[in-house]
């Protein structure tokens, strides 16, 4: 479910389950995680998407498929850890979204260092419309943008189109269309690759060090998404949805 | 007081020029020397505004190359030195009573650039050069770092700082580095006296008390981290993987 491919000095990997839009099962979660920390001495890593978009967010059948609420649980875990490593990673990681990148899809670009997406893309957190808290990526995202912007983005089951996204923050660089971006992003790999390494690893880590996300915030709120799971209204909803 | 810097008094509004231009204002012991003193000196006037600029076609390129170079200066703690200097002089700029307004002439560059985060304003024109270039040459931003975050927010932040290279100041206008842009540099000179005179109208105990309570709520009152951040700077500028892309590119 992760493809892993090298050029020069720089690692790229995709989510790969292109006909499901790149839906998030716990064992892509887990690979994608795995991944991430076995490429810590990269010089630089891509993340990218198989398919017509970047990522759909969670496989949200097979949550439903799943009435234990397990599946759920999971990927939440799961999500929360992967954005943990990638940030914590010493090798600089850019993020290139084409599309979408939707919920879950949305929640790892709390991991990466920079991010670029195509000019018509969607991107957002609508998951209170299924009864799902999307707080468990709130740690990460108030590490990287204002709070007011990051309230709205998770109150607000609305997406939003690149543009805004790059005007609050959320995205570092556009690119015209959805086409140019595995290129520009691996382009942009390539130029971090080839910085010297130490200065490069040092200063990730000191901005890591003076923008703390602390193992108290991140399990805050991974709690606060797991406190719904299982509940009735996320039941009901994601019932609503596949039924 | 050297010619190292020029400290202008004009009613309510103090301007200090870095007055290096041949070496592009870049930061030497002497230059930060002479910082220290200009804003020491703040405190007996009654000036309640303080604009920063630079001399000649740059605002500031920097740490000086030539100082931090072991082989060329020779004292291979100058670089901790300047950098544990450049630390202090930040810290006592955030905590001016006045309110500071950098004036982004050109270029400003890696501590250059730093030294415009931690000002309260900052306008340039869209042709200035302005960016942290620090990992292209195998250092570490590590002392500026925790300006720049409070300046663009953490996530655009990490983006500038580990992408490094240069941008315009348009690009600079767009990410938050710069607040007010002027069409060109003619124009810059007119926007910052209009800028510098509608922060001088304010009542100064009204502007000093905001500005401390706002170091207060954005953590700019932890020194402990820019002083560590300095360390770390230094530590990094000491290894050969930095000292031979410095040199390299003193060679350019």
């Amino acid at each position: 479910m992760i493809q892993t491919e090298r050029q020069d000095e720089v690692v790229i990997l995709s989510l790969a389950r292109p006909e499901k839009r790149n839906a998030m099962l716990p064992e892509m979660l887990d690979t994608l995680h795995h991944a991430i920390e076995s490429n810590n001495s990269a010089r630089a890593i891509v993340l990218l998407g198989l398919g017509k978009v970047f990522c759909a967010g969670f496989d949200l059948k097979a949550c439903a498929a799943d009435s234990s609420g397990g599946t759920m649980r999971s990927l939440l875990s799961g999500l929360s850890g992967c954005v943990r490593a990638m940030r914590e990673c010493d090798a600089p990681i850019v993020l290139g979204v084409h599309g979408a990148a939707v919920a879950g899809g949305c929640a790892l670009l709390g991991g990466a260092d920079v991010v670029l997406a195509d000019r018509d893309a969607k991107l957002g957190y609508p998951v209170t419309l299924i009864g799902v808290s999307p707080v468990v990526s709130a740690p990460f995202m108030l590490a990287a943008m204002r709070p007011g912007v990051v309230r709205t983005r998770q109150l607000d089951p609305d997406l939003i189109g690149a543009a805004r996204a790059y005007e609050i923050g959320m995205v570092h660089e556009l690119v015209e269309s959805s086409e140019q971006v595995r290129e520009r992003a691996i382009e942009i790999g390539i130029t971090l690759a080839n910085k010297p390494g130490h200065g490069c690893r040092t200063t990730k880590r000191w901005l890591n060090a003076i923008c703390d996300v602390s193992d108290e915030r991140i399990k805050t709120g991974l709690e606060g998404s797991l406190s719904l799971t299982g509940g009735d209204e996320e039941r009901e909803r994601l019932a609503a949805l596949w039924g | 007081m050297s010619d190292a810097v020029l400290l202008d008094i004009n009613d309510k509004i103090a301007t200090l020029t870095i007055n290096r231009p041949d070496a592009r204002n870049a930061m030497s012991v002497e230059i930060l020397e002479a910082m220290h003193k200009a804003v020491d000196s703040l405190a007996d006037t009654q000036t309640s505004v303080l604009v920063i600029t630079g001399a000649g076609r740059a605002f500031c390129a920097g740490m000086d190359l030539k100082a931090v170079l072991i082989e060329l200066s020779g004292d291979p703690a100058m670089g901790e030195r300047l950098l544990t200097s450049l630390a202090e002089l930040t810290l006592k700029i955030r905590k001016l009573d006045q309110v500071t307004l950098a004036s982004v002439n050109g270029a400003a560059i890696g501590g250059g650039c730093g030294l415009t985060c931690v000002c309260d304003v900052t306008v340039t024109h869209a042709d200035a050069k302005l960016g942290f270039p620090e990992v292209d040459l195998g250092i570490c931003p590590a002392v500026i770092a925790p300006w720049v975050v409070k300046k663009l927010g953490a996530g655009v932040a990490r983006k500038a700082m580990l992408m490094g290279g240069v941008m315009s100041g348009q690009q600079a206008f767009h990410i938050g580095l710069v607040d007010q842009l002027a069409p060109d540099r003619d124009g810059l000179e007119t926007l910052t006296h209009q800028i510098a005179d509608r922060l001088a109208s304010g009542g100064p105990k009204a502007l000093s008390a905001t500005k401390s309570l706002l170091n207060k709520l954005d953590g700019s009152l932890e020194e402990s981290l820019v002083m560590q951040g300095a360390q770390l700077s230094a530590s990094v500028l000491a290894t050969p993987e930095a000292q031979s892309a410095l040199a390299a590119r003193m060679k350019q």
